[in-house]
């Protein structure tokens, strides 16, 4: 007996189907994206880093010296996880975490302003420049945040955790009118 | 209400992304050397008033650990150095 | 009528009127008014009655320092009481309430301890009511409690709003008066980031209440101009109605932002309060200074106000304060607030200056008194006169207000709130900011800098500082001119002479000056001690008018100078902070996060109870329809378990992925059994140590390749153990060539158990799962039909047959679904935590339960996994102690009711036979106890000294708490299948 199974997103009961109207401060959620934690094997941290960089369809996320998160929004979790052992080899350690991340993009004139409810970093586009990312806590809850353009921010966090995040960025939008939706 | 702590690996953060372990500068003896040694080590702390010699994980941060030197009594941060590389100092 | 509107002037709306209410009745006020300003333009002086005496009190400060106004704003949960009237932004429909009076403001029976004042003396408290010692708690407490209340809290749950904040900036100006207002402009031209917090709802500061001229224009005129600016600049942030309250450590300010507090319904979507913490590169304060009254006798009768306040009340909100007013001082503030008088209109009843002589000029027609002092005050309910001597003659003045004006205290409370001791300055009468290094400079009145022109001058210069400093460069300043200034000098009076009546250090808290002789005598001089013993400066306001006079006192009382007494210590908070502000949003489902197992909707749908597991919500038990209690669905799960098959939700365990070259030999430190030689495809019960020997946490390793291990860790130290990890990996063996993370969110894992597992299984694997090709501790990835990928363990907490399987995480839920749907035939049924663990207790399986951090691998009898071959693993060195090898440790055993219909609990301690319960007699403690439905009686799993050898003997199992003993016999802790047969089948 053959069997496919549906892949439920974890914030499929959070976000409703009919989008609403999208305010100018939004937060978007992007139904899949393949989300690999790379892992430099000893010494190659310098190596991995040029390769997956040279390579230009990855996003990559700083994690720690030497481990990063690789994100593909077009590739399924399988082919990601076969290019970067094709890309990298022997010099890294690649660990696919597509269904243990979700990641959440917020946009908007008013994102700073929404994320310093959470966040104690400096957010200033001359400290936290387009291109960067690093963990960062965000109340209780430890994410990956990454800055995708001048008003646009990009938050991964752990599966278990993406509900109350949700919850705390949709309080910490309330002031300006935050809309959230699927990606469409 | 804050304190903040330079990790060298992502910037200036609240101590709240941080936990704290104790005095780093106890050296993990050898499994062959004496009682005392290893009773010192597991046991036996300094409180100092002053400077100090921590171990502080970045955990809600890159997970490293790191050695944070400061003061106990002003919490003035003197440096903040990376576990491993202060370890393999340590050993040469 | 005394205290008035005036008929023009002020930064008041007069084309806005608003009514309010004030104990019930209503009165009117204009947009731009405090709830103070309002009061007095209604003529309402008297606002409330003091702490212990319950006099009356009137209005004294327009600020924040004010000790008397405080009243309770709002109804039900809505009400805030000790708000201070003269900070309190005025709105239409506020309803504020008079406190600490019964039954009301004009008569209150409390005033009674007016009349018992003598025996009220300081430390009163400590010694009438120190015997007997239970009357204290029972009747001397709740009488006083009553009697001394301040406004009430409000019980019910409040219903507001509030956030909390994070702000960056190069420079935090502090106080937005003529000195922040200069610096922040200085600063903002330079390009810094500049934050502007004001407590006020109108930023300006003095500049609000002065009546000079400053580039021409009026300094409110001039304030506004010099706000447009800052307001243009995109760098500058203007916070009004912000209270910095804190200084903290790597320059971090607390401060609070009343966002809605002065509106009557406030907007669901903002908070009511915002606290801010502000990590600034570098901070100025402009916090000014604060006025600082005269101690002379009856100086707490309502009417007695401090001479900025009514200059502020004349020219800020247009209100007079009196219709003569009678002005009492020590330096040219008086003869300030003589010319802000005059220039209203309002009569000046008379000047009395402490000073032989001075250079200040009284407007024309004013009678002066100099080397005078005001001896006492008349009236009842407000003042009506004040006695006056000069050179031993007295005479009676009449006035329906007293202006007086004792000097300035520099507000430097930020700056000594980390350590630092604030400073005398015998050339300025007053206490400065202590140097307290570059993250904090101190600017304009609040570094005791008077003159309005010098403020503006200081301002600006000390913003250049910074920004040279910060490497930024300042854009060239042309500085304002100020014309009409008068000089604000004076000498300190800390007492003034020949008090007929008692004459009040600390308004709020009734403190006289005799009581600070009285502590003084008794030996509690010291500034600290005097404080705690008179309780000066103890109340709401922290001593902000108070403080520095009683310094003054006991210097005066010693004959030594103020630089020797000191202050007393200034901490956070500046003004008192609301509890829902520190605590942001982190309130109720708020207060910790969730984390949600994939397995959730599906338990969910299955019927689960949940119940906390840290900060997981777990599946406890799957009630069907029929089950009235949680016993009878924990036995229906067990059993069928046993006879059929059961799914159980095991994500929440810890997960790793741990690779590299060196990996097997890192786990092999890492546990204290062997992990070298497992092979490829299989799995192995690991224990770790903590370095002292005692067993840290247990879980399963598999070996996925060569290089590549998954471990799985307990759910409640999953964190902990990956924490331990990386601290052995990067500090104790940094050479390792290892790499590892966590998986745990990556995959949904269920536990498929009992002896039709494998027909479930084998349904939705396409791999074989017979026992031959997959045996007990095989652990491989495998495909689930359709082609999913997993990875599947035969691994076993139940002691059944039992599979782990693992999928990816978002379709775990599909996944579950599909082998309830297969198992139907064979009877499946989801089981929670509450059967998992009768499962396991009857199996003799250990949780932390067992391991509690007392406990060595021997104890709970694994000694002989522990490896004599390595020569080295966390916690090798210390289990060899003698301590821990000791004959007559406790060892885990079995126990099992003589009686079958007793039950034990956990905690209970086990005795011998006749023994008495003891510390001596102790012989062990129960760990873990439940009913097993197998076997139809309860059983525990227990630590007994020298355990193992006594299997047959009878224990008393006692339960102080439950009240219960219990004989039981001893046993092997393995209840069900002890030869493994299920396991293995």
């Amino acid at each position: 007996m053959s069997k496919t199974y549906i892949s439920r997103h974890p914030l499929e009961s959070r976000i409703p189907a009919d989008p609403g109207i999208r305010a100018v401060d939004h937060l978007e959620v992007p139904q899949r994206v393949a989300i690999a934690t790379v892992m430099a094997a000893e010494g190659g941290d310098a190596f991995v880093a040029a390769a997956l960089a040279a390579a230009g369809d990855l996003s990559l996320r700083f994690v720690a010296p030497g481990e990063w998160l690789a994100l593909s929004q077009l590739d399924t979790p399988e082919i990601l996880q076969r290019n970067l052992s094709l890309l990298l080899a022997e010099a890294a350690h690649i660990v696919d975490q597509s269904d243990g991340r979700v990641l959440l993009r917020l946009s908007g004139p008013n994102v700073r302003r929404i994320l310093a409810k959470g966040i104690a970093t400096d957010l200033h586009p001359n400290v936290f420049e387009v291109g960067t990312s690093s963990n960062v806590l965000c109340g209780h809850i430890s994410v990956n945040l990454a800055r995708t353009g001048e008003n646009e921010f990009e938050v991964i966090v752990m599966r278990s955790f993406a509900e109350s995040l949700f919850d705390d960025l949709k309080t910490m939008g309330r002031e300006f009118d935050l809309s959230v939706g699927f990606s469409t | 209400m804050a304190s903040l702590i330079s990790c060298p690996h992502c910037g200036t953060r609240p101590k709240e992304e941080f936990s704290i372990r104790g005095d780093a500068s106890v050296l993990r003896p050898d499994p062959e050397a004496s009682d005392e040694a290893w009773n010192d080590y597991v046991h036996i702390r300094a409180n100092p008033r002053g400077r100090y010699r921590e171990h502080w994980q970045h955990v809600a941060g890159c997970r490293r650990w790191l050695v944070v030197e400061r003061d106990t009594m002003t919490h003035e941060v003197y440096s903040v150095t990376d576990g491993a590389v202060a370890a393999r100092e340590a050993a040469r | 009528m005394t205290a008035y509107r005036l008929s023009a002037g002020g930064l008041v709306d007069r084309t806005n009127r608003m009514d309010f209410k004030f104990d019930g009745r209503t009165m009117s006020g204009l947009s731009g008014d405090t709830l103070a300003s309002a009061l007095l333009a209604n003529d309402q002086l008297l606002v409330g009655r003091s702490f212990k005496y319950h006099r009356p009190r009137g209005i004294v400060t327009a600020g924040p320092s004010e000790p008397n106004a405080l009243v309770t704003i709002g109804q039900g949960s809505r009400s805030d009481p000790n708000t201070k009237a003269t900070v309190a932004e005025l709105y239409a429909g506020l309803d504020a309430r008079s406190q600490n009076r019964w039954p009301s403001l004009k008569h209150d029976v409390g005033a009674l301890n007016n009349l018992l004042s003598p025996f009220l003396s300081a430390g009163f408290y400590y010694k009438t009511f120190m015997w007997p010692a239970a009357f204290w708690e029972k009747v001397y407490e709740p009488i006083i409690r009553r009697a001394a209340g301040l406004g009430r809290a409000v019980l019910e749950r409040d219903p507001e709003t509030y956030e909390k904040v994070w702000a960056h900036c190069d420079l935090l100006v502090v106080g937005a008066g003529p000195t922040g207002l200069m610096a922040a402009r200085t600063a903002g031209r330079a390009g810094l980031r500049v934050i502007l917090a004001d407590e006020d709802f109108r930023p300006g500061g003095s500049l609000l209440s002065e009546t000079v001229e400053i580039d021409g224009m009026p300094a409110p005129a001039f304030a506004e101009t010099l706000l447009a600016e800052l307001r243009s600049l995109p760098n500058v942030t203007i916070m009004p109605r912000t209270t910095v309250f804190g200084w903290y450590d790597d320059n971090v300010f607390g401060a609070v932002e009343r966002v809605q507090k002065h509106v009557a319904q406030p907007q669901a979507k903002l908070p009511v309060e915002r606290l801010w913490r502000i990590v600034a590169k570098r901070a100025l304060l402009a916090t000014g200074a604060e006025e600082r009254p005269l101690v002379f006798g009856g100086n707490d009768r309502p009417g007695v106000m401090m001479a900025s306040a009514v200059s502020t009340y004349a020219n800020r909100f247009g209100v007079a304060s009196g219709k003569s007013v009678a002005i009492f001082t020590n330096g040219g503030t008086g003869y300030r607030t003589a010319a802000d008088l005059a220039a209203q209109g309002i009569e000046i009843a008379v000047i009395i200056d402490s000073r032989a002589d001075a250079d200040d000029v009284a407007p024309t027609g004013t009678r002066v008194i100099r080397s005078g002092s005001v001896t006492d005050t008349k009236g009842k309910h407000r003042v009506s006169g004040i006695v006056v001597e000069r050179s031993g003659f007295e005479d009676t003045i009449a006035c329906d207000a007293v202006a007086m004006s004792g000097g300035w205290n520099p507000v430097i409370h930020l700056a000594c709130q980390r350590g630092a001791k604030a400073v005398w300055s015998p050339e300025l009468n007053s206490f400065l900011a202590p140097d307290v290094g570059n993250g904090l400079a101190v600017a304009g009145a609040a570094a005791g800098i008077y003159s309005l022109a010098a403020c503006l001058s200081d301002g600006a210069g000390k913003a250049a500082a910074i920004i040279a400093d910060l490497g930024f460069s300042a854009v060239s300043d042309v500085l304002p001119s100020v014309s009409g200034e008068i000089d604000p000098s004076f000498t300190a009076l800390w007492y003034a002479p020949g008090a007929k009546a008692k004459a009040f250090v600390d308004f709020q808290n009734d403190v006289h000056v005799k009581d600070l002789g009285l502590a003084l005598r008794e030996g509690f001089g010291h500034v600290e001690h005097a404080k705690r013993y008179t309780t000066n400066g103890m109340a709401t306001d922290q001593g902000k008018l108070s403080g520095i006079n009683a310094t003054g006192l006991l210097a005066a009382m010693q004959g030594i100078s103020p630089a020797d007494v000191g202050t007393t210590t200034f901490r956070p908070f500046y003004t008192p902070v609301a509890f829902g502000a520190l605590a942001g949003t982190s309130r109720d489902e708020h207060a910790a996060p969730v984390r949600k197992s994939p397995l959730y909707n599906w338990a969910q749908k299955n019927g689960a109870v949940f119940v906390d597991s840290g900060l997981w919500y777990r599946p406890a038990w799957f009630a069907r329809d029929g089950e009235r209690t949680w016993r009878q669905s924990t036995d229906r799960e067990v059993l069928n378990v046993r006879q059929n098959v059961g799914i159980c939700d095991v994500s929440t365990l810890g997960k790793i992925e741990i690779f590299g070259r060196d990996a097997a030999e890192f786990l092999n430190r890492l546990y204290c059994n062997a992990f070298l030689k497992l092979p490829v495809g299989k799995a192995r019960y690991g224990l770790m140590l903590r370095e002292d020997g005692m067993v840290y946490d247990d879980g399963t390793t598999s070996r996925l390749s060569s290089e590549h291990f998954f471990m799985t860790t307990t759910t409640a130290l999953a964190g902990g153990v990956m924490s331990h990890m990386e601290y052995c990996a990067q500090v104790l063996w940094p050479d390792l060539k290892v790499r590892f993370c966590s998986s745990t969110d990556q995959w949904a894992q269920m536990a498929i158990a009992g002896p039709k597992a494998r027909h479930v299984v084998q349904a939705l694997v396409e791999d074989d799962v017979s026992d031959a090709a997959f045996p007990f501790l095989a652990a491989q990835a495998v495909t689930l039909k359709g082609g999913l990928k997993g990875r599947l363990f035969r691994i076993s907490f139940s002691g059944e047959l039992a599979y782990e399987l693992a999928v990816p995480a978002w379709f775990g839920e599909a996944v579950a679904d599909a082998a309830m749907e297969e198992g139907r035939a064979h009877g499946i049924c989801a089981y929670g935590l509450e059967a998992l663990n009768v499962l396991r207790l009857e199996k003799g399986h250990v949780t932390h339960a067992e391991f509690d951090g007392r406990v060595t691998p021997d104890d709970a009898g694994f000694g002989r996994m522990v490896s004599a071959q390595k020569s080295d693993f966390i916690g090798k060195r210390l289990s060899t102690r003698y301590g821990l090898t000791a004959a007559d440790r406790m060892q885990m055993v079995g126990l099992k009711p003589v009686e079958a219909d007793k039950t034990f609990r956990a905690g209970a301690h086990l005795l011998r036979e006749g023994a008495k319960p003891s510390t001596l007699n102790d012989q062990g403690y129960v760990s873990s106890a439940g009913f097993s439905p197998t076997l139809g009686h309860d059983i525990a799993l227990a630590f007994l000294k020298s355990g193992r050898e006594r299997y047959g003997e009878r224990v008393v199992v006692w339960d102080k708490l439950g009240g219960t003993e219990t004989v039981a016999e001893v046993c092997h802790p393995v209840f069900v299948d002890p030869g493994n047969a299920k396991l293995n089948s």
